[in-house]
Order: C-alpha cells, then structure tokens, then sequence
C-alpha cells in the first residue's frame, strides 16, 4: 500500500499531499515526520538522490528537487525499492511537466498538471501508471497507447 | 499544522514573492489573472483564511448559493475581473468561475480560463464542493477540450471518493468544510452529495459503456473515476462489475499478439491497440474493486490478462492472482496451469516485462503456489512455479531479486512461521537454479531467445557458463554483495533488510535442528544425480527446474562452503556501516544481529555496535527498534542471550537517554528466564555489568556521585543512566534468587545458628563457594549500596533486604551483618551527643539510608530472635522431655505468621513455604496446623487468611475483630497471578511494544519525538518519589490509620500500597507472582478503599496519626526513645522509606497503642537482648513476648542501650 506522497517546499510547507489508508488523526504525525525528517537530512543533498528511513514496519524514501522535496510512504509490497520506483515516475512527471527541477514558484503555477500525474501515477493508494509519455498522453484525456 | 499548510499554500498560489520568469505567459497563474492584483493586496488571501471558521462557512455558503443563482439566470458573464481587482480569489469565487464559465464552455476564453486558473486553483483544496457537481456535468457534456474534461473527470472522482466527512479525503491541501453539513444548514439551495453522487454515476456509467471508438479515452477515464465511488456502496459496485467484466468480454477473449516492445507500440494495428486499451483500464478498474475469490468469472479474468499486451494490466492481473492465490491456490494454480502453460507461456514472457511490480507480483504468486499444501497432489505444477520463482532470482531489478529472495527464505507476510522460515534456509542453501536450455523440451517458440532482454547481472548470457545450474546461495550471494557496492540507499537498505531476513530463516532452521545444515558443505557441487533427474522431469513443457542435491559430500576440494560465502557477504555488510544515513546503518546492525550465530565471536558486532551508538545522530525511535531486535533475537535463539545482554549494556553505556527503559528490563528478564539453568549465572553477571557503568572514573566506581558534574554536561542522559542502574539495582534484588536457584525455604542448610559462630571472612568464603552467582549479586549489591546516588542505595538496600529475606544462610547474615554496619555508624555518632544533628542522619558512611536500612534490620532481627528462642524452647521441652502444649504452639504459630506479615511487607514470599523461623519450626507448626485445621497452603491466596478471617477464629486479640477489609476479589486476583508467570502478559507497556514488533505491526504514525525522557507516559522512578514525597501526609495518615490495629488484613493494606507505588515502575520481577499485575488499577485503587474502609475503625488511633506523620507541624519529640521514629521524623527526604516502613515498626505494638510504663525494681539484663532498668525509669512498652516486653528507654542507660526486653512484672504500665 501506498501511504502517502508529499510535497514540501524547502521550509517545510506542505504543498500536495495524497494519502491512502491512513486514519485521519495519524495524517498529522507523518506530515510533522516527514517534514522533520527532511529538514533534519535533506540539507546539501542533490536532486534527485534518494533517501531513505523507516518507521516501524513502513518505508520512507524521499529526494529533493528543485525547491521541492518528495516524500513517498509505502508497506508491505511498497517496500524502499518499490517506492523508489514510485519516486522515480513522480520525479520524471514532474520534470516534464515543469520542464526542469522546479522552483516553487514554476511548481505552484504548474499546480494544476501536477495534480492530474499524480492522479495518473498513485491510484487509490497503487502504482498506476510508470512511463512518463503515457501518463503525459492520460493527462492530455488521450488513450494510453496510441494509434 | 493543515491549517498552517494550507494557509501558506493559499499564499503562494495567490501572491508572487519573486515575479516568475514566464509570468507574462498565460500559464502563470497569477500573472495572468485579469488585472494581475496590485502588491498590496497579496497579503489578503491570509486575512480571508484567517476568519472564524463560523464566519468563513458561512460566507463561502452564501458565495456558492448566490453563485448558483447567478449560474442560473448569467446575466452578468464577465463579473470577475471586478471582483478579483478588490478581492484575491477565494473558494467561493473559484466555484462561481466554474458555474459561470460552465455555461459559456464553448467560448475557447473560457475553457482557457478554466485550464489554467480555476481548474489548478480547485485543486489546492481540501475536498471539492458538491453543488459544484451540476456544472462539472455540464462541462462534461458540453465541453469539448480534452484538458477541461481531463480536470472534469478529476473532480468528479474527487466528489465521489470524498467520504463527506471534513479531512477524510486524501485530497490534502487547504481544508474545507463540511459541504453536507452546509447544505443541511441552508435548506433551500445547499447540494448534499447525496443528491449528487447518483447522477456523477449515472453519466460516467453512461460513459464507460460507451463503445465508440473515438470516445474510448474519456471511456477510461469515466471509468477510472468510477471506482473511486466508495466500496461500501453495492449498487455502484454491482454497477462497476457489470461495466468492467462487460468490456473483458468484448476485449478479453481475442486472440492475444504480444510485442516485444511494450511502450509505444507503433506498429500495431488501431483496432488491437483500442482493445488492449480497453482491457488495462477493466483490469486497472477491476484491480480497485474488491476480491471476489469464489467467482471463477473473476479468476478466469485476472488469468486472461496475465497475456494482456498492456503492460500495466499484466501487472494487476498477477496482482489479482496473487491476492486470489493466497485463499485458493489450487484454483489460480490449475485455472494459470490450463490457460497460460498450455496457451501462450505467458508466464516466462512476463519474466522480460518491463514492470517491475508486475515481476514483483509474479514473485509472489508463484511462491504461494509452489508452497501450497493444497497442491501437494501435484508437485509438477508446484515445481513449475518453484522453477520461475528462482528464474527471478536472476532479475535485473534489486526489487524482484530481493522479493524473491525473500520468498525463498519463506518471509512472504508478516506472519513468521519458524517451519516456513527453516525450510526457507534450507531452500536457499541446498537447491539449485537450472536455467531453461536453449531449445525447450516444450514446443513453445516463447521461449526461445527469452534470454535477449535480460541478462542476468552475474552471469554472461548465453554463454556456457549461464547454463550451468547455479547453486541459489552463490547466486543470491553474489547478488547481495554487488547490491550492497550500490550507492543507492534504498538499495543498501533493502539489501541490508535482505540479510535480516536471511538471518531470521537462518536462525530458525537452527533452532528447528534441521540435520543436515552443515555450514561447511560444499555448495557447489552440482552432482551427477541431479543431472539424472532430469531424464524423470515432469509433464509440464519448462524443462528448468530445481534438482535437489541428495548428496553433498561428493563435491571436489577447494569449493565455496556456506560458510565461507557468508563470511565475505558478512564482510560486506560490516562496511556498509560507514554509510552516513542512519537507518541505513541501523538496518545493518539488525542485519548482523540476526546474522550473528552464537558460536561465532562477538567483539566485531560489539565494536560497531558501540561505535555506531556514539553517534549523536541516532534518533532514539531507531535504538529502541534495535533494542527491540534483540529481543526477537533471543526469542528465535534462546541460547544467546549472555551475548545479547552484552549487546543491551552497550546501549545502556552509550545512550542511556535514548532508550527504554522498560524494553531494556524486559530483555533483561526475558533473558534471564530463557538463558536456561546453566546460562543463569552469566544472564545475571550481564546484567549486573549495567551496575559498573559508566566505566570506572577514579574516585568513584559508578560515577554518579559526581552527578552534578555529569549533569552539567548532559543531564538527560545521566537522569537516565540513573534510572537504568536503579532498575537493574532492583532487577538484581528480585531476581537473583531465582537466577542463583537459592531459596530460604528450599535451602539445605542448617538453620542459621550454626552459622553465627563463623566470622565475617569465612561467612564470605563460604558464601562463594556455595553460590557464587547469589554471592556475586549480593556483592555488587553492596557496593550500590554504599556508593550510588542516593536514589540507588536506596533500592539497593531494599534489594539486599529482599535477597536477605528469600536466601538462607549464610547469606542472610551476610547482609544482615554489612546492613548493620551501613546503619549503626549513624546511629553511634548520634547518640554520642557530640554532634549537634542538623536534621539529618548521614549515616555511618554518610549513605543517608540510616532511616531506611532501621526497619529492615529490625525484621532480620526479629526473625532471628525469634529463631533463638524457637531453639532455646526447643531445648527446654527435650531437657525437660515435655510434649508442646497447645498454648505454646500457638504462641509459636503467631509469632511466625507475625514474621511472615512483617516479611511480605519487603517482599513477595510464598507464605505457605515460607518459614522465618527457621526449617526447624516447620514440624511444630505443621502439628499445630493440623490439631487446628489450617490449611498449609494458607496464606495470601487463602482469603481467609489473607481477610483475616482465619485471625478471627485463632486469636484473641480484640483489635482484629474488625470486618475484613480486603477484598475477596483483590485476593482472588492475587491468587489467580500466582502461578501466572507473567512474562507475556498484556499490561507492561513495554510488552506492548516487543509483541508488536515481533509481530511485524506497527504501520501507525510516528511521534516526532523531543526524545524527552520525563515526558514519557510510564512512570519514572523519579516521577515515584516526587509522588511519594508529595502526598506522604495522606499516606501517612492512611498508614497510620492501618496501623492502629494490627491484624493481617491492614498488613495487606500496607503491602499492596508498596506495590502499587513500585508498581508504575513495572519493574519486571521473575520471583513476584504479579509483575504484570503491579500498577494496574486492580492493585492500586483497592488498597485505597481498604484503607478507607480502615479509616472507620482506625478512629481511636488518630492521635497516632500525627506521630507517625514525618510532616508534622509540631517539633519532633526528642524525648521520643524510638530511634527510628526520631530518624523519620528527620528525613523527610526518605520519604517513601519511612512511610512504609515507619508503619511497618508501629504494627509491631501488639496493642495497636504505644504503651508507657515505669520500671518498679531494678533489672539486670541476663543476656544481649535484655535491658537494664532503673527504678522509677519510664519506658516504652513496644510489645510483649513470652512474659517479656520489649521496651525502650528514652535515654541511654549506662551501657549504652537503649531497648531491649525486662519481664513483664517489672515495669507497671502506665
């Protein structure tokens, strides 16, 4: 299960924020967490370099980039490695959609597209779709594979 | 902290801190809104969040309800440039563009509109309203741009998926309120979602069964948004099935044309390529639905799609498979047999799919398969999927590499089967990986060249080599090794949790005593046998498959072992230490931990181990997961608990503030009690080792007399080293009896004076020599005793009077001598007069535990006086050869369950066995128990001992015919925990904590801990003593109360306060009957009401109350002779002690009421225990033995002494 994708700005703003399968009442501690772990670890590191931490039984893997950090939570099958995968697709989305690692400002403007991938990418707390091009032609309401 | 987020989110998309490079492009949001807002205004937005919450819903309900008017009659179109000048956009706003902008969807100015301000904006909220519904609809009718009804489809999912409740969605963002709650507030034009929801699946089902070909992209994503309708409703979900196995219906059953070339398949032909389509999006769909595991529809699907062209589909239809397979295997094992080996060989093509969740799935399916019990009929199939399961060990991807790794080693859930998980070493150890050969005995083209799109990392494709059968362990070896050259942490960490994982299957194939795991053993012998196998294969087309070898003995000199190849994978592991991410390197030492045999030397893993700790960097959740793998060590390999103990006194050398407490203690008993007859000795040393930390500094041997200094530079983690020698002080009292098997009252040794004569040096000597474990214990327990912080030698004393209580001689007198020494010292240079006591006792060697060592003595004392005369009566009736009469048996009867009262006030002691007068006694009370029929279990567990019933009936004294106070069920709860070891009981905390992470649980969300001890909610020792010294009056007084009379019942009373106040410790006591039970309410509050129903009876002892009371207003008596009042009555600071133990001495005043009296004659004593007396001299009468009372003076006589016993007719009684 795909718990939660996060993005935070460099002061720690939540900016989206997508959970699946977590009570309401512990969203507020993985945000606190997230954020803090990242203010504690993600200072010098370069873009798209991969973290990672776990809690208990859940995985963390989480990067910067451009003036955004990512944060993906999963279990069980969504181990570090999984969730890699899932940031990888996230990063490269991103990137084509804003063209370059994103200032905060291109990543608000871009707000928008972004939202939509995501809903490409994690669905219903599932990796859904992988190949930046698809999930490019999905946004844009075209089929999956094209003629 | 939503609110905080979502304000700033409100910010940033509304203001522009630093002008955008592209702001004059329409797709800056902000620059582009018509007018852009001048600066002065983009401080708004905050102020309009800023509202009340009451204000706020109520504007943005009269925005959306006059919005939807004006949605209804547009007369005014292009309204919000206007508005937008004065005010920054705002929820309502966004949901009136929408309604206005709905209606003129065909203007591309408004579509353009949509796109790039309203659409993006909307998304920043929390949940989407759903009077916004009609229009969306609108738009998805009317609008033709593909982006508009992409973001259409969107929100639409999002009305669906929102559980109305306010912050349930996952949506994130700015909050929103609760729009039916809304609508309910306005009756006239507020949307519910209920009036919604119906005609959102009306349209999208419309949609979904729409089987034109140009419209089949918005088919997809109508009926993705579909399924986010929630489950719970199964008329949509009826709905969904019917649509999705509707489209496989059509799409699925049509020949199947894989490609090579999965993604942007440009070759093939529209028609194939819309079905394929089709069937990722029913798949897709049918994935989110939930698992109907009885439908063969259902399964008949899921397999179909296992040879869908999309890639994603094949995904979750292995997915699908998986799930299924994990409740019918032998169903998904036949319905994949007959359809994928037999049709298409689908399986091997998904080995070179390009998803790697669809491998991982693969994985996971064919484990399930390959080890269900269900299929033991027909082991061909079982091998087949065992076969493709180890093909995947070859995977390019280090996630279904280690997934199949894992699935060999028998870790699939987190459930832990020790079985599963032995056979899994065993798998992993003995088999062997052949590769398919090039022409497939099977006429399956598939397989040939399958080889081109994956070349196994290790191995050269196609060369001879490949072919080789490759043993698994040198293959997942290999495989790990390189991993861990990665410098990816995701990879290091997997890699790491790989090896765990193998440590754990290791561990149980160990403790199952699987024969023939010999680390030793060749592994590379491929034999000639194995090669013979191959001739019998099964059926099935593959002709890879995995031989086991029978024999491995035959293999040639000079080969890999086990052994060997784990010791340079260990190599590897040990220098992935260096990797500067915590976790990580937390993972490693789990890792080693679990990798760890207990045959192997320890000094590697206990260097890094405390090197790694004193990295400040630790965060102390991570140290306690360690703490907490060491446990689930010990658990599978009982026989390393000494080494495991050493591992813990790391962590409580190096981070004493980072860790629990109580998770420590646990491992400590858990160890204790695991580590076997033999191991008992070196559990206990282990532990105590905690006692000499930190390393000796001079001048001090725990370094906590220099707490202030320690303190200066880190006062957490000295509170902290603090407590953890308190509680291992405490362990070691109430466990090393158990440890060192020695017990009063299964002691062989003769009674106690035989002993006497001994001196000190050979009492010690043979001490040693009989026990050295108890006697190691007793030392180090000394030693606290003397030179801890004042904290620590006062558990220390306790502990010794616990360890004197429950051991026979000669250790008893051992303590009982060096308790005397700690004590006396003090009281000689009080009484010398010399020094003007300011207050305080420091006792002998300035201990300060005078006060609290006193009534300890006393009770060792007693026993022992007590024993004297039990001898010297004993003597008397053999000289005189007189039968025991009755009355003197009784005498003897009380006096002993005196003893065990007084006893049971220090410690837990079975009262049945228990015999404080000596072995010898036991004859005489067993007589006196059968001529009364009492029961010789009598005691706690009896309730009518233990409510003083049986006081009622036996004994005269008029002051215990009170009703009983203690509780039956109180009793009955005692009794019932007696025999209950407790060890995995449900109320430590910390219990808690091992059985979930042994369990593999814990999904739930992480404190972002201050790592702050005090905060922590288990009660500290500390926290005990503030409490102790806080509400010392009203315990006093209860105490007091209780003690007014002296039947058993207020004994009990008192008893179960003491435990109570200990109880919140949960210090883990093997020897105590109800360690899980101490600080439950049960012990807790039932004391209170038995001392409240004291309190009725206790009235004529009020006037003790203020004797006994440390807080007095008045000045303490110093004409009072007991020295022990008078020392509680000047130390406040022993609080706790002289509380308990200061009622504990009044409860020997037979009378209940301090009696005075004056001495008629002169008196000379005839032996030690006797006073000398003067006449006229005024004495306190403490109680009466045999003709004797025990009195004491309020001065010092001549001869220095200031109590002891005068017959009884020498003193008239005031």
């Amino acid at each position: 299960m795909l718990l939660a994708v996060l993005f935070a700005n460099s002061e720690g703003n939540i900016l989206v924020e997508r959970f699946s399968g977590v009570p309401a009442e512990e969203r507020l501690h993985w945000r606190s967490f997230l954020v803090k772990l990242g203010a504690d670890n993600l200072k010098g590191v370069k873009n798209e370099e991969l973290l990672v931490a776990c809690h208990k039984s859940v995985y963390i893997v989480y990067t910067v980039l451009g003036d955004v950090s990512i944060y993906v939570v999963g279990k069980d099958e969504y181990d570090e490695l999984a969730l890699a995968e899932v940031i990888f697709v996230i990063i490269s989305s991103v990137k084509d959609v804003c063209g370059k690692p994103p200032t905060e400002r291109l990543f608000l403007d871009k707000y928008g597209k972004i939202c939509l991938c995501l809903d490409e990418i994690v669905w219903k707390g599932m990796l859904e779709n992988a190949d930046k091009d698809r999930i490019r032609r999905l946004t844009r309401l075209k089929p999956p594979t094209e003629f | 902290m939503a609110d905080s987020a979502g304000t700033t989110l409100m910010d940033l998309i509304t203001a522009d801190p630093t002008p955008a490079p592209g702001s004059q492009s329409s797709t800056s949001a902000s620059g582009a809104m018509p007018p852009p807002p001048p600066p002065s205004a983009l401080g708004k937005p905050v102020h309009t969040e800023r509202k009340s919450k009451r204000t706020t819903l109520m504007q943005i309900q009269a925005d959306t309800v006059s919005a939807a008017k004006a949605a209804l009659h547009p007369v005014r179109t292009n309204i919000i440039p206007q508005r937008q000048k004065k005010k920054p956009v705002s929820y309502s706003q966004l949901a009136r563009s929408i309604h206005e902008l709905a209606a003129t969807s065909d203007q591309k100015s408004s579509q353009k509109q949509l796109v790039h301000h309203v659409f993006p904006k909307l998304a920043v909220y929390n949940s989407v309203d759903p009077s916004l519904a009609p229009s969306l609809l609108m738009l998805n009718q009317q609008c033709e741009d593909r982006t508009v009804l992409r973001y259409v489809y969107y929100y639409l999912a999002r009305i669906l998926s929102d559980t109305s409740a306010q912050g349930l969605s996952s949506g994130g963002g700015i909050p929103t309120p609760n729009w039916d709650a809304l609508a309910d507030i306005d009756a006239v034009g507020g949307v519910t979602r209920a009036d919604v929801v119906p005609r959102i699946v009306n349209q999208l089902t419309a949609e979904a069964l729409n089987a034109d070909v140009e419209f089949h992209a918005r088919r997809l994503q109508a009926l993705k948004a579909l399924t986010y309708a929630p489950s719970s409703n199964s008329e949509i979900l009826s709905t969904l099935y019917d649509i999705v196995f509707g489209i496989l219906d059509k799409v699925a059953d049509a020949p199947q044309k894989r490609k090579k070339g999965v993604f942007g398949n440009k070759g093939g032909d529209k028609e194939s390529i819309i079905r394929s389509n089709l069937q990722y999006a029913a798949l897709s769909a049918l994935r989110r639905l939930p698992l109907d595991p009885g439908n063969p529809a259902f399964l008949h699907r899921a397999v179909q799609g296992v040879s869908f062209a999309d890639p994603v589909a094949v995904r979750h239809a292995l997915e699908i498979l998986s799930e299924l397979a994990t409740k019918d295997p032998y169903a998904v094992a036949m319905a994949l047999v007959a359809w994928v080996f037999y049709e298409s060989g689908a399986l091997q093509d998904v080995l070179h799919l390009h998803d790697v969740l669809a491998r991982v799935a693969l994985a996971r399916l064919c484990y399930t398969i390959s080890r269900a019990r269900a299929l033991d009929e027909r082991p061909d199939i079982r091998s087949q999927f065992n076969s493709v399961l180890y093909q995947l060990l070859l995977d390019p991807s280090e996630r279904v590499c280690f997934e199949a790794i894992l699935c060999v080693l028998g870790k699939f859930d987190n459930a832990e089967r020790t079985e599963e998980r032995a056979a899994g070493w065993y798998r992993l150890t003995r088999e062997i990986l052949k590769l398919p050969e090039a022409p497939s005995i099977s006429s399956k083209e598939s397989n040939t060249g399958s080889k081109d799109g994956l070349p196994p990392k290790a191995t050269k494709d196609k060369s001879q080599k490949t072919r080789r059968p490759q043993p698994l362990i040198k293959l997942v070896m290999r495989r790990l090794e390189s991993s861990f050259r990665n410098f990816s942490r995701p990879v290091l960490h997997s890699a790491a949790r790989v090896v765990q994982e193998m440590g754990k299957s290791r561990a149980a194939a160990f403790a199952l005593g699987i024969q023939d795991i010999d680390e030793g053993a060749h592994v590379n012998t491929f034999s000639e046998t194995a090669d013979s196998l191959d001739t019998d294969g099964y059926e099935n087309s593959h002709s890879e498959g995995v031989r086991r070898t029978t024999s491995m003995s035959n293999g040639a000199g000079g080969k890999d072992t086990v052994a060997s190849l784990l010791a340079s994978l260990m190599e590897v592991v040990r220098t992935t230490v260096a990797c500067e991410c915590v976790f990580v390197r937390a993972m490693v030492i789990k890792a080693l931990i679990w990798m760890q045999s207990p045959h192997e030397s320890l000094d590697e893993l206990k260097s890094i181990i405390a090197s790694e700790l004193s990295d400040p960097a630790w965060p102390a959740a991570l140290l306690n997961d360690v703490l907490l793998t060491l446990h689930a060590r010990f658990k599978a390999t009982p026989d390393m608990a000494v080494t495991l103990l050493e591992i813990a006194r790391i962590f409580a050398t190096k981070v004493p503030g980072k860790i629990d407490a109580d998770v420590l203690q646990l491992l400590w008993k858990t160890c204790l009690v695991g580590a076997g007859p033999d191991g008992k000795h070196t559990a206990l040393e282990a532990v105590t080792i905690v006692l000499d930390l930190p390393p000796p500094q001079p001048g001090s041997m725990l370094g906590l007399t220099s707490i202030d200094r320690v303190s200066a530079s880190d006062p957490k983690s000295a509170l902290a080293l603090q407590r953890l020698v308190q509680a291992a002080v405490w362990f070691l009292g109430e466990n090393a009896n158990y440890a060192a098997s020695e017990y009063a009252w299964e002691s062989a040794t003769p009674p106690g004076t035989a002993l006497m004569m001994l001196d000190a040096d050979k009492m010690v000597a043979a001490a040693s020599s009989r026990n050295p474990t108890l006697a190691s214990a007793m030392t180090r327990l000394q030693r606290c005793a003397f030179s801890g912080s004042w904290e620590v030698r006062i558990v220390a004393a306790q502990a010794l009077t616990t360890l004197a209580i429950r051991s026979g001689e000669p250790f008893r007198l051992q303590i009982f001598e060096f308790l005397q020494a700690l004590a006396q010292g003090g009281v000689q240079s009080q009484l010398s007069d010399v020094h003007v006591s300011n207050g305080e006792d420091q006792g002998a060697s300035g201990t300060g535990i005078g006060v609290l060592i006193s009534p300890m003595l006393k009770v060792l004392d007693e026993m022992y006086g007590a024993q004297d005369e039990l001898i010297k009566d004993i003597r008397n009736h053999d000289n005189m050869k007189k039968e025991w009469t009755d009355e003197e048996l009784k005498k003897l009867y009380e006096t002993h369950e005196r003893l065990l009262d007084l006893v049971s006030l220090f410690c837990y002691v079975p009262r049945a066995k228990y015999l404080p007068l000596g072995p010898i006694s036991a004859k005489l009370i067993d007589i006196y128990r059968t001529r009364h029929n009492i029961s010789a279990t009598s005691g706690l567990s009896d309730p009518a001992v233990a409510t003083g019933i049986s006081d009622l009936v036996y004994e005269s004294k008029p002051a215990s015919a009170e009703p009983d106070a203690l509780d039956d069920d109180l009793v009955n709860a005692w009794a019932a925990n007696l025999g209950d070891d407790g060890l995995w009981g449900k109320n430590a905390p910390a219990m808690n904590r091992v059985n979930e992470f042994l369990a593999g649980a814990g999904t739930d969300a992480p404190d972002v801990e201050e790592e702050n001890i005090i905060s922590r909610p288990s009660v500290s020792y500390d926290d005990l003593w503030a409490k102790t010294l806080l509400e010392t009056s009203e315990m006093e007084e209860d105490d007091a109360r209780s003690s007014g009379t002296s039947s058993p019942e207020s004994t009990g009373s008192v008893e179960t306060s003491i435990s109570s106040h200990f109880g919140g410790m949960n210090y883990p006591s093997l020897f105590s009957s109800r360690p899980s039970g101490y600080g439950t309410s049960q012990s807790s509050e039932r004391p209170a009401a038995s001392r409240f129903s004291n309190s009725s009876t206790g009235g004529p002892s009020s006037m003790y109350e203020g004797l006994g009371s440390p807080i007095r207003e008045e000045p303490p008596p110093y004409t009072s002779p007991s020295r022990q009042r008078y020392e509680s009555f000047e130390n406040p600071l022993a609080g706790g002690g002289s509380q308990s133990f200061g009622s504990l001495d009044e409860e020997r005043v037979s009378s209940g009421n301090p009696q005075f009296g004056t001495a008629l004659y002169d008196f000379t004593a005839g032996g030690d225990d006797e006073l000398n007396l003067t006449a006229g001299e005024e004495v306190e009468i403490d109680y009466e033995v045999d003709g004797w009372f025990y009195v004491k003076k309020k001065r010092p006589g001549r001869d220095g002494k200031m109590a002891g016993l005068v017959p009884v007719l020498y003193v008239s009684q005031s």
